[in-house]
């Protein structure tokens, strides 16, 4: 967002908006997925790889559901979910803030997350998925992680 | 009015209304024909372009056609039905022919789910807000200050006072001073002017449509076409505002006996205020194409997306109606500009508010005259 008003007419756009080009978020409408969970893993895989850095503002939430035609709650819900885990500060009114990774993990939410990710190996496990290809799998999200990209999942580009 | 002038007059609106038509297919964006997406390929097909040329040989034979009936209605008909049934008769077949091509592109239309909707995850939507918001400032300031100035001055002026001016700017027509004729036109400003104003603050903050796979290059020329038709729409509106202001004030004038006839700035003003419609609107199309088209390099592997991808949402092509989405204003399908959701209760309830007042104005300025 331009500071000032009256310069957005003599700034080319493409000066105005230097970051966060490529951070769009798609819905397909043929997928099973709910949308509001489509919205909210795409914006957190967008946090996870750095396309979204920490204090970037999402766009309010009118906006959203205007460009995605969609109901304004289904993004209500998306950003109340990703305010719930952490990802992001709703704002009144003005969309959402990101926020940056805690310095320190605290103890209880660090237990119930490594639960769910528990249950999520469990259920690969049970999908077939062999432990050694497991160990693979958890191995190469957590180096994408570090390298600040997303992983199998990532942004739909 | 001279049967022959207006028929002059309707052949004018209609050369230009044929030349935007045949304009059409040169400036849509990729992937929409005739008020249907059909996919960018396909829209590149032979199909297409058959339906194309089919189309730049009908709206001329159309144009002709009804010319023809038009004059000889203007000659064996009385008034007024001479000036009404020929122009009425012109919008008809021009809607017949639209309508009798987009059931023909709705055959090439893709079975199946639209492609996925596109958003960024940014706000740019300030862009152009600065001069819709004075645009906005500038029909509500005007509008109040023309209904204090009438009211204030209500009680000053004669038993008769002008209601028309002629083109040399004397006035032509009186009637006996009432609350109607003296306060209608300021409060018909008030309310133009704020719609004026309204749509074009709307049209700045109007859903973006963008390619997938290429959504910077569609984003960019979309939001250049958008700041274009922003200020195009804004000097268009603070014309018509300076227009109206100046008449209210110079028939409240001309009444107190402090003037004797309107300014040549009036006609000016009107001038301008044309010229910039019908010419900023060629411009519009010839340099940005539909909602940026003719900036952005689709590709068939950049589909377009939300409102204008989903045949669903669109009855005709024309009319956008989607209840889920916020949106009050989305780029048109068929044509330049951007057209209402029909489907927002808000938006239509805003925009019917304003038409029948409008009309309610007209109506009753028709009944006092």
């Amino acid at each position: 967002m331009p500071a000032f008003p009256l310069l957005t007419f003599c700034i080319p756009n493409c000066i105005q908006y230097p970051v966060m080009k490529e951070a769009v978020l798609a819905v397909d409408w043929s997928s099973d997925e709910p949308v509001y969970e489509q919205i909210a893993r795409q914006i957190r895989a967008q946090i996870a790889s750095g396309s979204l850095p920490p204090g970037a503002s999402l766009p309010p939430v009118r906006t959203l559901a205007s460009d995605l035609g969609v109901n304004l709650n289904t993004v209500a819900r998306a950003y109340r979910l990703l305010e719930d885990g952490g990802f992001v500060r709703i704002r009144h009114r003005s969309g959402a803030e990101v926020v940056a990774p805690a310095s320190r993990p605290d103890a209880t939410a660090r237990e119930r997350l490594r639960g769910q990710l528990r249950d999520v190996l469990e259920r690969l496990r049970q999908a077939g998925v062999p432990p050694d290809e497991l160990r693979r799998i958890a191995e190469r999200e957590i180096a994408a992680l570090q390298a600040g990209r997303a992983g199998d999942e990532g942004v739909i580009r | 009015m001279n049967p022959w002038a207006f028929l002059g007059m309707s052949a004018l609106v209609n050369l230009v209304v044929a030349g935007f038509a045949l304009l059409y297919p040169r400036v849509v964006r990729k992937g929409l024909l005739f008020g249907v997406y059909v996919g960018e390929e396909a829209s590149e097909g032979e199909a297409a372009r058959e339906l194309t040329r089919g189309w730049n040989r009908a709206i001329p034979l159309s144009l002709v056609a009804s010319l023809l009936l038009a004059a000889i209605l203007a000659v064996s008909m009385p008034e007024p039905w001479s000036f009404v049934v020929p122009v009425h008769l012109q919008i008809l077949a021009f809607l017949g022919l639209y309508v009798r091509w987009y059931f023909r592109a709705k055959a090439l239309a893709p079975p199946g789910p639209p492609p996925p909707a596109v958003a960024p995850l940014f706000d740019t939507r300030r862009t152009s807000a600065l001069l819709p918001a004075l645009t906005l400032a500038a029909g509500v300031g005007c509008g109040a200050f023309v209904v204090a100035y009438a009211w204030s001055h209500y009680a000053e002026l004669p038993a008769t006072i002008p209601t028309h001016f002629g083109p040399s700017g004397e006035p032509d027509a009186f009637r006996p001073k009432s609350f109607f004729t003296v306060m209608l036109l300021p409060i018909m400003v008030l309310v133009l002017g704020t719609f004026l104003g309204g749509m074009t603050w709307l049209t700045a903050h109007a859903k973006r449509a963008l390619r997938r796979s290429a959504e910077r290059t569609s984003l960019e020329a979309q939001l250049r076409f958008r700041t274009a038709m922003t200020r195009y729409l804004s000097g268009v509106s603070l014309l018509a505002i300076a227009m109206l202001t100046m008449i209210t004030v110079m028939t409240i004038r001309v009444g107190l006996g402090l003037d004797h006839r309107l300014p040549p700035a009036v006609a000016a003003l009107a001038i301008a205020m044309g010229v910039l419609a019908v010419g900023g609107g060629i411009y519009l199309a010839l340099r940005y194409g539909q909602g940026g088209a003719r900036l952005e390099q689709a590709r068939k592997d950049t589909p377009l997306t939300d409102g204008l991808a989903d045949n669903r949402n669109w009855v005709l092509g024309m009319f956008y109606v989607n209840r889920d989405d916020p949106s009050f204003l989305v780029e048109r399908r068929f044509g330049i500009g951007y057209t209402l959701n029909f489907g927002n209760p808000k938006a239509v309830a805003l925009v019917a508010g304003f038409a029948a007042l409008i009309v309610l104005l007209v109506v009753v300025a028709a009944l006092t005259n």
